[in-house]
């Protein structure tokens, strides 16, 4: 019956902790979708573990049809308790063609502009600096026609 | 006494189970079993990628707007007969029909249809058991006090977002197909119709680009092309799909650059892309869209 017991209690918390956990990553959606002044389109919610020592950086990677003669705005907000800073890159096939981070200078944005050119499939790539796990929200938005 | 504190957690896990679920006397008739899977020739992570790079309900009534062009009821699908979608493969493809609606609907601020299309979207959200997804009350008050429209226009697409990925993790992806091609196929019609009306540049390349992911989701729809309703569905977008055969789409390499614009970060695109697509050939496909789109909310 204590082992009953045990395992009930054991599924209520864990389907408690989940519920929790929902709301705070909806709430992380929200107020990153609020701070881009635009017009929400997605969100991209991704919650990596950190990346095995010498190997490479665990990353999320989500496929996005863009299309030409549109200014998108694309952001990323860290979840709180989120140990890792989040990057987000866009790429159009293997070319980089905006991110969040400029390594050049070392500089960090929580959101860039894509003047976009081409329609075509691209792709975002959510990351973690220096591979630490991490859990973050990326949002992609409508400014305007260009 | 120890039985106590299981009745108890038993009813604690019974009605959160009941809170998360949706309204069981609408989600009876729901058969999954009739979607046929079969062998999938396109596998699953491919097929991810494919529904989610659909773009949002709202993108093409923002380019709509943006173009100037005026609100037009006409545009919208009727929600008269939403009782009567019976099958969960009408259910989810009509949901992503009035997704795209509600989309073009909150583009212009007309709240005073927007009870009626998100009325119907629980609906058939609750037909298939992501109604859960839809708060249904909120959306019913911001439209009702025509307060917050941004926040009426987040919560909508979020709410649909949110069904959509749910279907997705819980290997629904049928229906989560279904609402991205509802979504497209209303998108691609409001488009033509804008066209056929007020012709734009930008809109026949807009329309003409829609080759880029039909080819794709006509990928999607073959891998269920065992069940007869997606037989029908592969059939109709074939027929859209074989008057974008000759259009061509051109590439101009460029690298991309970036720049501040008033404090802001912004890559700009060189590498464009072109639309080569001649007035024949998008008349033939705002006829055939108009057509299509007719059998299929009916299908």
């Amino acid at each position: 019956m204590k082992k009953l017991i045990f395992s009930i209690l054991s599924i209520s918390l864990v389907a408690f902790y989940s519920h929790v956990q929902a709301q705070d990553i909806s709430q992380v959606v929200a107020q990153c979708a609020a701070a881009t002044d635009a017009v929400y389109l997605k969100d991209y919610v991704v919650n990596l573990d950190a990346s095995t020592p010498g190997g490479a950086p665990n990353q999320a990677r989500f496929a996005l049809m863009l299309s030409k003669n549109t200014k998108y705005r694309l952001s990323v907000c860290p979840a709180p308790n989120s140990e890792g800073e989040p990057i987000l890159q866009l790429y159009d096939m293997n070319v980089m063609v905006g991110s969040t981070f400029i390594e050049a200078t070392g500089k960090d944005f929580h959101m860039f502009d894509f003047n976009c050119q081409k329609s075509a499939i691209y792709h975002i790539f959510i990351s973690f600096k220096e591979g630490k796990a991490g859990e973050a929200v990326g949002v992609l938005s409508f400014v305007k026609r260009l | 006494m120890i039985k106590k504190v299981v009745y108890i957690l038993l009813a604690m896990i019974l009605i959160a189970s009941c809170k998360q679920g949706t309204d069981k006397s609408e989600s009876l008739d729901l058969d999954d079993s009739e979607l046929v899977q079969g062998d999938l020739e396109v596998s699953g992570e491919v097929m991810q990628d494919i529904i989610q790079s659909v773009s949002s309900p709202v993108e093409m009534a923002a380019l709509v707007k943006g173009l100037g062009v005026q609100f037009s009821g006409k545009y919208l699908a009727s929600t008269d007969k939403v009782d009567e979608l019976t099958t969960s493969f009408q259910k989810a493809f009509n949901l992503g029909i009035y997704g795209a609606d509600l989309g073009y609907l909150n583009m212009y601020n007309k709240t005073a249809n927007v009870i009626d299309y998100i009325s119907a979207i629980k609906t058939l959200a609750d037909g298939i058991r992501v109604g859960q997804f839809f708060d249904f009350t909120t959306l019913k008050r911001l439209a009702q006090q025509s307060q917050n429209l941004d926040s009426l226009m987040y919560l909508s697409v979020h709410s649909y977002n949110q069904m959509d990925q749910y279907l997705r993790d819980n290997n629904r992806s049928s229906l989560s197909a279904l609402m991205v091609i509802g979504v497209w196929v209303e998108g691609l019609y409001l488009a033509t119709q804008v066209a056929k009306e007020a012709p734009h540049p930008d809109l026949a390349e807009r329309i003409g680009e829609q080759k880029i992911i039909l080819e794709k989701l006509i990928l999607i729809v073959k891998n269920f092309s065992k069940d007869k309703q997606f037989a029908k569905l592969l059939d109709e977008l074939n027929k859209i799909n074989d008057l974008y055969k000759d259009i061509e789409i051109i590439i101009i390499p460029g690298e991309p650059e970036p720049k501040e614009e008033n404090g802001m970060l912004v890559f700009v695109q060189n590498e464009k892309s072109i639309v080569k697509i001649t007035d024949e050939q998008l008349k033939s496909i705002i006829s055939t869209t108009e057509d299509v789109r007719t059998r299929l909310i009916n299908l």
